[in-house]
């Protein structure tokens, strides 16, 4: 009887294992990597306009060329990487005053391994202008928005092609 | 030659190992209980029925922003029931949950408008169906102006209590697609 339960439970162990190796190593673990990667880019501000041009174009290495950004009602869209980078270098100053979260990152990855739907949120969290610190709790600091994203494979590099907050209420 | 002592028994007389062994009893007995595998089973059913409850019936959330002052301060936090709309679709007046791309991060909303109905809000009075509506829990008013919108038959009007915030968009009021709301607020 032990002995039966502790095969089985090796097996179970192995099989866990496994499936979380290969979560690991697959596109969906890939993806959200590199989603969490581009929001240190984001999150990383630097005081000098050297470095917002730095910032912006390491933020540039994740968009496709033909990058299409839709901030919801009221924002025009923002079409090509060149014309993102630029806003990115320009806004750093007001960036500066929130750090990004993601949180609920939901991959679903094509039959072809070449593109990628991502449904996910966005937590935005101002900080105290003093400290750096995110605000206390009790100060209005956080706003959380939902995204839909599509990203793309270029030279085997996950890249977002389209970006769209999704407006949750309508 | 080699002598192999004797445990020396005036050292640890039998009434100072009876009084180690009755402190370790005890310890053992206040930690694992008189019947350890029963404690055992007793512990895994704590902590499925926690996971369980909290996980999926009862979900804690600590509330964020201003949107919903007076009634919810930032920093307070609460629990959703996610079966309350189980056997009933949610009723106006209710402080609903309201998920984003998943359960971890949830918008707090009070259900103004129900489905088919005509909802408009005019310097802060909302109209449902061109008839004022009573809301005694908002104090702050501001003159918010929302055009008319007819509730889809699967959908909800929300907003916030706070109708007094300078900026207000996208995340503050609207229709909301039915299985986006988690649950309601318990207190």
């Amino acid at each position: 009887m032990t002995l039966r339960f502790l095969r089985a439970f090796a097996v179970c162990l192995a099989l866990s294992l496994l499936s979380a190796c290969s979560w690991w190593q697959g596109d969906k673990a890939l993806i959200s990597a590199r989603l969490n990667a581009l929001v240190e880019q984001v999150n990383a501000h630097s005081p000098d306009g050297l470095g917002s041009l730095a910032r912006a174009a390491q933020i540039g290495k994740f968009f496709t060329d033909d990058v299409i950004v839709e901030l919801g009602r009221g924002s025009a869209p923002v079409t090509g990487r060149d014309t993102l980078m630029a806003m990115a270098a320009r806004l750093e100053p007001r960036t500066s005053g929130f750090t990004v979260k993601l949180t609920d990152i939901n991959v679903l990855v094509t039959p072809n391994d070449q593109s990628a739907d991502i449904n996910l949120t966005a937590e935005i969290i101002r900080k105290t202008p003093a400290s750096g610190e995110p605000a206390a709790s009790s100060a209005p600091s956080m706003d959380a928005r939902e995204f839909a994203v599509i990203m793309r494979k270029v030279d085997g590099e996950w890249k977002i092609a389209r970006l769209t907050a999704v407006d949750t209420l309508k | 030659m080699l002598v192999r002592l004797k445990p020396d028994a005036t050292r640890t007389g039998p009434a100072e190992a009876g009084l180690y062994g009755n402190i370790v009893s005890n310890v053992r007995r206040i930690i694992f209980g008189a019947n350890p595998r029963r404690t055992t089973v007793r512990i895994l059913v704590l902590t499925g029925v926690s996971v369980i409850t909290f996980g999926w019936i009862l979900t804690p959330v600590r509330t964020d922003g201003t949107s919903m002052l007076p009634t919810y301060a930032s920093g307070r936090l609460t629990l959703v029931n996610r079966v309350a709309y189980l056997g009933h679709s949610p009723q106006r007046g209710d402080i609903v949950a309201i998920r984003l791309a998943g359960p971890s991060v949830v918008y707090i909303k009070r259900v103004v408008g129900l489905p088919g109905e005509r909802v408009a809000v005019k310097d802060g009075q909302v109209y449902i169906n061109g008839l004022p509506l009573v809301e005694p829990y908002v104090r702050h008013q501001r003159a918010w102006n929302v055009d008319e919108v007819t509730v889809g038959n699967n959908e909800f009007f929300v907003a916030g209590d706070n109708r007094g915030m300078t900026e207000f968009g996208a995340t503050d009021y609207g229709r909301v697609e039915s299985d986006r709301i988690l649950g309601r607020l318990v207190f």
